[in-house]
């Protein structure tokens, strides 16, 4: 692995909330953000960053951009020289792409990357060419009122491609892009990686990141629950290992999985056709199913969800996790890697 | 790029966009209408004003007339800025803005500047109009100093009432609050001020409305300095020899510069701030 192009240590920040008292009727409290964060970026790589809603990726993604100010901890960078030096402002290097930004106005798409290209002080020329990479050419004279949901996601991409940045953060960029351009688009992110860009793309949805991120970051109420490889993480959490096998007519899964070192983790069952998800050895269940005369149509290694990453990151039940999501505060909370409460 | 030429060019996008929208379509008869309407009413050559007054030179027709300004063009320059960055947040597009390495400071002073050109563009070039119908009605022009400071005080005022959108435009989070923060402040200045003057005349002991009563004119004229609309009949008055209220120009433009500087710096501290 390179090294790393920016790295956040200890990095914190949490959203002042009111907390109005009658002396002070304006005074602020902290509140949810993020916290202790411990991160780096490197040159070429994909970074996935998973989390439910409210676990702080947009947040995280802000400090990023530069437009959220660190209130503790530090942010150093390797973009002047070979050497991690603190960096300022980080604007100057990220390109940020919000999550669905509707943009809105009678300017021009054309309009609206001068302006934004002007902002960053970068060479109008290239506007043309990131037109055509976002496929944007044809519609550049349109007022931004008049583009389609994926349309605007497409400026998005341009605009945080404006400035040529070493750093691309993508905030949950997939929504509105139709099959054919999501596909595009992830071509598009292999192709900036490839040239040395370091991406960072959030995402509540861990198979959409499959195949494309080299890394993942696990975000959870504003903690980095694990960061590394894929591979690495699910094995670190005991993810690893899990395949699905779908066939017709009955199967009696105890009977099947009866003196095998298997775990059987879900089993679903109606009339003509049933699924399992399993961990263990994939060789021993088929041999044991043929034996058995089961009728199996898919056999395939699957990849767990996001409420389990998060249940064995967090030692929480999935009953737990979702009321846990949907009141989403800072607490002290069990983490995958040192395994006791912070 | 430079610094200037960039908040320049971002404010130029600003204007074009606001003067090319549906808003400034609307605005525009009621523009024409109390301004250089106001003007033509007021140079009528037989016109007697409450009081007996008779507007008796080109600078006291549009002195009457600026209250097509307090009335109209502020309001229009509510209007027109309320939504400068509420819009943007609630669409996402301000996070697009500031994640750029344009600091934060020039991008509120290329916000100021845009939404304040878009709207002094119309009324500058309907003041003008004003001038054209003084001259029409009455058969002469005001001087080039009255016509300068005719001129730059309706931009103070202009810009103070932007200022003010702009300020309502950061801290709110809902766009209906930031217009009803926008017009409070318009209605208060306007409308309101009259009452809070004549509060503080009660309490003080001043007798109310007296125009001829010294102590009256006096509590009224420094109680002025403390509202936008205030200071600019203040900044008018001060090219009307005949009008003495006890406040010298040298207090009327440290209030205006006051005016000025306060908001503008609050804008800049709020834009600082400011989050997505």
């Amino acid at each position: 692995m390179a090294e790393a192009v920016l790295s956040f240590i200890d990095a914190q920040h949490r959203h002042p909330l009111p907390d109005p008292k009658w002396y002070k009727p304006w005074d602020k409290r902290l509140g949810p953000g993020v916290v202790g964060l411990n991160l780096d970026l490197y040159a070429g790589s994909v970074l996935g960053l998973v989390g439910p809603n409210g676990a702080g990726k947009t947040t995280l993604l802000r400090m990023m951009a530069g437009i959220l100010p660190l209130q503790k901890g530090e942010v150093k960078a390797r973009f002047h020289s070979d050497t991690l030096a603190e960096v300022g402002d980080l604007r100057q290097w990220v390109g940020h792409m919000p999550e669905q930004v509707r943009w809105q106005g009678r300017m021009t798409v054309r309009d609206i990357l001068i302006q934004l290209a002007e902002m960053r002080n970068v060479d109008q020329t290239r506007i043309d060419g990131l037109l055509g990479l976002v496929g944007l050419r044809g519609r550049q004279d349109e007022a931004l009122n008049n583009l389609s949901q994926g349309m605007r996601q497409r400026l998005s991409i341009a605009a945080a491609l404006l400035g040529s940045p070493k750093v691309l953060l993508l905030d949950e960029p997939f929504n509105g892009l139709d099959p054919v351009a999501s596909q595009a688009f992830t071509d598009l992110v292999r192709r900036l990686a490839s040239k040395g860009v370091s991406v960072v793309i959030s995402s509540h949805m861990v198979a959409q990141l499959e195949g494309l991120v080299d890394r993942i970051a696990l975000l959870h109420r504003g903690q980095l629950l694990d960061e590394g490889p894929m591979e690495d993480v699910e094995r670190r959490l005991d993810l690893d290992g899990r395949y699905a096998l779908s066939g017709t007519g009955e199967v009696d899964a105890e009977h099947l999985f009866h003196d095998l070192d298997v775990e059987l983790l879900d089993l679903q069952q109606d009339d003509s056709h049933w699924s399992l998800t399993f961990r263990g050895s994939p060789l021993s269940v088929l041999q044991a199913a043929m034996a058995n005369d089961v009728s199996i149509t898919s056999w395939s290694p699957t990849r767990p969800n996001l409420v389990e990453w998060l249940c064995a990151a967090t030692g929480m039940s999935v009953e737990d996790i979702s009321l846990d999501v949907a009141s989403s505060a800072l607490l002290p909370m069990k983490t995958a890697e040192v395994g006791e409460d912070e | 790029m430079n610094d200037l030429k960039r908040i320049f060019n971002v404010a130029r996008r600003i204007r074009n966009e606001r003067l090319s929208g549906i808003r400034l379509k609307v605005m525009l008869p009621i523009l024409i209408l109390f301004l250089p309407g106001l003007a033509w009413g007021f140079s009528e050559p037989d016109i007697i004003l409450p009081g007996g007054h008779q507007p008796s030179n080109a600078m006291e027709v549009l002195f009457y007339a600026s209250l097509g300004v307090v009335l109209g063009a502020t309001m229009c320059a509510v209007l027109m800025a309320f939504d400068g960055v509420s819009r943007d947040r609630a669409s996402g597009m301000l996070e697009v803005q500031l994640a750029q390495p344009m600091p934060r400071n020039h991008q509120a002073s290329a916000l100021i500047l845009g939404h304040t050109q878009s709207i002094l563009i119309p009324v500058y070039a309907l003041l003008f109009a004003c001038l054209g119908v003084v001259r029409l009605r009455m058969g002469e022009w005001p001087s080039l100093q009255e016509t300068v400071v005719y001129m730059l005080s309706t931009g103070l005022v202009v810009l103070w009432y932007t200022l003010f959108a702009l300020l309502a435009s950061t801290t709110a989070r809902e766009q209906g609050t930031a217009i009803a923060f926008g017009v409070g402040v318009w209605f208060l200045f306007t409308f309101l001020w009259v009452l809070v003057t004549s509060m503080v005349a009660y309490a003080s002991g001043v007798p109310v409305g007296e125009a001829n009563d010294a102590s009256w004119v006096a509590l009224e004229g420094m109680l002025d300095l403390l509202s936008p609309n205030g200071v600019y009949h203040h900044l008018l008055e001060t090219q009307l020899p005949s009008v003495d209220r006890g406040v010298a120009a040298w207090q009327v433009w440290i209030g205006a510069v006051l005016w000025t500087v306060v908001p503008w710096w609050a804008l800049h501290k709020r834009m600082e701030a400011l989050v997505p």
